[in-house]
């Protein structure tokens, strides 16, 4: 396909390797609107991270052709342009949209509106939906041949579940508000869907000693004050060093194929107003404990503050998500992709184990579940891991 | 439950048949002495005797007239024409005698008659003993056609056929003789007009009969490899066929390909695919595909009958493509 034979548009850019998709979270522009080089056109959403899109070039909007949270794939076109050339920009665009296309399918997605004719061409079932769901299909990108839109083109709007959901409040006389999901939880909403259909999750469960921990942690925190070290962050760096000593446990699953990374990069799920962000702890095997605990609460102020940058939250084999502050005594969670690990975190429990004489003995424990991808993980990796994660978290002045 | 032959099962039907029912009797070339062409009447000239196992002359038209005939007087004649494609010779008989008897005598006459029709070709026996031709007969108000794909269906719709009161055409695929499948101890009849799943799926209906079953089920293997589960469904009888099956597993996988070793033009094919494009046309996400052999007589070299008759490879791409 060359720019040559495509109206000028605006199509949703690639911003990262693995970016498939992103949320259209907001127009700076409007239908007719005179744009010039460095103009601010629409801010996309995507790994959870605004990205605002500024114009290379000057030109003319003719029509905005999706709306404020809407998920565009990537190379989808957003608007149309005024203007029978193509722009600098659109060029630009489609041309690292191209490469990307090319390189996954022999096929593009295309758009199927066609200006000149207005017809929709789409298989009878998926006009059967969007009609029982309210769906424009002039909005819909077709992956059939020559554009055809299928069934599953619709997205989750074309799921019988959300048909039905969809009927249920009205049908048996409920009440129930329907609320439009920000950009944010849409994305979330997504994501991990997503996760959960095409990631093949197993679990991996320890009871971890944590008595050592908390003398260390105290000791620390008593000596030097202004760090104010948190379990999540010993877990960052102690699951930082246990990474960096299995470095094969530090791969993820892309597209058939196996990303070894040489530096442990550790996202922490971090709960905002707005949803969650995964702000990436870099190399925190590596780094001290100290550099670690300053690196996570800067990035934990500014996911709050919802300013975390691209390079802040890309990348990295695995996360942390800690629940233990709301008492909950483990977390089973859905793996981040395209990371492979994701590792829950319990809240600290006080039990009495039998020891080596049999006779009670009060214990501190918290409950590590490991979730991983078993595309590229088994079980005794997992277990090797974990095991290894145990042994640091007990003996935490020798290894940390 | 034991693994017979569908020659057998054919054997079978007709044997108890005989036995439950003085009416019945079979006539067609080489049917009595020879045991027939495929051995389907053997043994039956031995059990029954020459007054209910008759062998004709070369002379179609006589059969299939010797059976409407009969069968106005209150038989049940099994008639066998030896290779479908010399029904040419019996046409008037059967679409313009047997097929409206009942409705020109305003139900007066019943036809209680079956005539059995080996079809298909891979015997490299060339153009004028490999055709299927069940389509002229599913066309002809009056008619009703049944091609079984295993021991069980054969021996279970020739029993429906011969107790059904009108005119069954029974076809039987030359190379489904000597394949061996379960029939039971105690075989039932199978109810005309009813299809079977051979094998569920959710991804893409393949409807299908006769020795296309087996191609089909191969071709399921093939797909599973990539992850696509199809769904081969057997009509089982193609006069009446049944349609609320095909019409309700096509509301399931959205997808349909219809395959047979017929030609593919003007073919049963054409009928299923019509009916759903109407009645099924809001569960359809993708077109609708035939499998069928080229618009071209079959060839006698084997290289080229090989390339000519559809096979699973060719239902495989079909449901690719459907996959698209």
């Amino acid at each position: 396909m060359g720019a040559d034979v495509l109206m000028p548009q605006l199509v949703m850019p690639k911003l990262g390797l693995t970016m498939t998709e992103g949320v259209l979270l907001e127009w700076h522009v409007s239908a007719g609107d005179v744009f010039r080089a460095g103009d601010m056109l629409f801010v996309v959403e995507t790994d959870k991270v605004a990205n605002e899109i500024q114009a290379d070039t000057d030109g003319i909007i003719d029509e905005l052709l999706v709306e404020e949270g809407d998920i565009v794939p990537v190379g989808m076109p957003l608007a149309t342009l005024k203007g029978g050339r193509v722009s600098e920009l659109s060029e630009k665009v489609i041309s690292t949209v191209e490469a990307a296309v090319s390189a996954v399918a022999s096929e593009p997605r295309q758009f199927v509106k066609d200006s000149d004719s207005g017809r929709i061409v789409s298989t009878p079932l998926a006009r059967k939906r969007a009609r029982e769901m309210g769906v424009d299909l002039s909005r819909v990108a077709g992956s059939g041949p020559g554009g055809r839109i299928k069934v599953d083109d619709l997205g989750h709007l074309g799921d019988p579940i959300a048909q039905e959901m969809r009927r249920l409040p009205s049908e048996h006389g409920l009440q129930a508000q329907e609320i439009r999901p920000s950009a944010a939880r849409l994305a979330t909403a997504r994501r991990v869907s997503a996760a959960k259909t095409n990631v093949p999750h197993f679990y991996i469960t320890q009871d971890v000693e944590v008595s050592a921990l908390q003398v260390f942690r105290a000791t620390i925190n008593e000596r030097s004050p202004g760090i104010r070290i948190s379990v999540t962050h010993l877990l960052i760096k102690a699951l930082g060093v246990a990474m960096a000593e299995l470095p094969t446990t530090n791969r993820i699953w892309v597209d058939d194929k196996i990303l070894a990374f040489n530096q442990v990069d550790i996202g922490m799920v971090t709960e905002t107003v707005d949803g969650l962000r995964v702000p990436i702890i870099r190399d925190a095997g590596r780094r001290t404990l100290e550099e670690v605990a300053i690196d996570a609460r800067t990035l934990a102020s500014r996911a709050q503050e919802d300013s975390l940058t691209q390079k802040e939250v890309g990348g990295g084999s695995v996360s942390i998500s800690n629940v233990g502050m709301f008492g909950a005594s483990s977390l089973t969670p859905i793996i981040n992709p395209p990371q492979a690990m994701i590792l829950g975190v319990g809240s600290e429990q006080a039990l009495f184990r039998p020891d080596e004489a049999g006779h009670p003995f009060l214990h501190k424990e918290i409950c590590l579940t490991l979730a991983c991808d078993h595309r590229v993980h088994d079980g005794a990796d997992a277990a090797r891991l974990l095991a290894r994660l145990a042994r640091i978290l007990k003996n935490p002045s020798v290894s940390m | 439950m034991s693994e017979v032959r569908y020659l057998k099962a054919v054997n079978q039907a007709l044997y108890d048949a005989m036995e439950a029912d003085d009416t019945v009797f079979v006539i067609g070339e080489d049917v009595g002495a020879a045991g027939g062409p495929f051995k389907a009447t053997r043994g039956l000239l031995e059990r029954f005797g020459p007054g209910r196992v008759y062998d004709a002359p070369i002379a179609e038209a006589v059969i299939a007239g010797v059976a409407v005939g009969a069968a106005m007087t209150g038989m049940r004649p099994v008639a066998e024409i030896m290779f479908m494609d010399f029904i040419t010779l019996a046409m008037d008989q059967i679409v313009n005698q047997a097929a409206k008897a009942r409705s020109m005598f305003g139900g007066q006459a019943s036809l209680p008659l079956v005539i059995r029709a080996p079809h298909g070709g891979g015997l490299s026996a060339g153009p004028q003993h490999s055709q299927c031709l069940e389509a002229w007969f599913a066309h002809v108000p009056g008619l009703k056609v049944v091609c079984p794909a295993n021991a069980a269906d054969a021996y279970g719709l020739i029993r429906s056929a011969i107790d059904d009161p009108d005119p069954v055409i029974v076809v039987e695929n030359k190379t489904l003789y000597a394949a061996k499948s379960e029939l039971p101890d105690d075989p039932q009849a199978v109810p005309i007009g009813k299809a079977t799943i051979s094998r569920p799926g959710r991804d893409v209906t393949v409807v299908t009969y006769g020795a296309m079953v087996r191609e089909a089920l191969t071709a399921a293997d093939q797909l599973t490899i990539e992850g696509v589960e199809i769904e081969v469904l057997d009509l089982r009888s193609i006069q009446p066929w049944d349609e609320a099956m095909v019409v309700s597993s096509l509301a399931r996988t959205h997808r349909l390909v219809v395959a047979h070793e017929a030609v593919e033009a003007f073919g049963v094919g054409a009928e299923v695919v019509a009916r759903m494009a109407d009645i099924g046309f809001d569960e359809l996400d993708a077109p609708i595909i035939r499998v069928g052999a080229p618009f071209a007589p079959s060839p006698f070299a084997k290289a080229l009958e090989a390339a000519y008759r559809p096979d699973a490879s060719d239902i495989v791409r079909a449901v690719r493509r459907t996959l698209a």
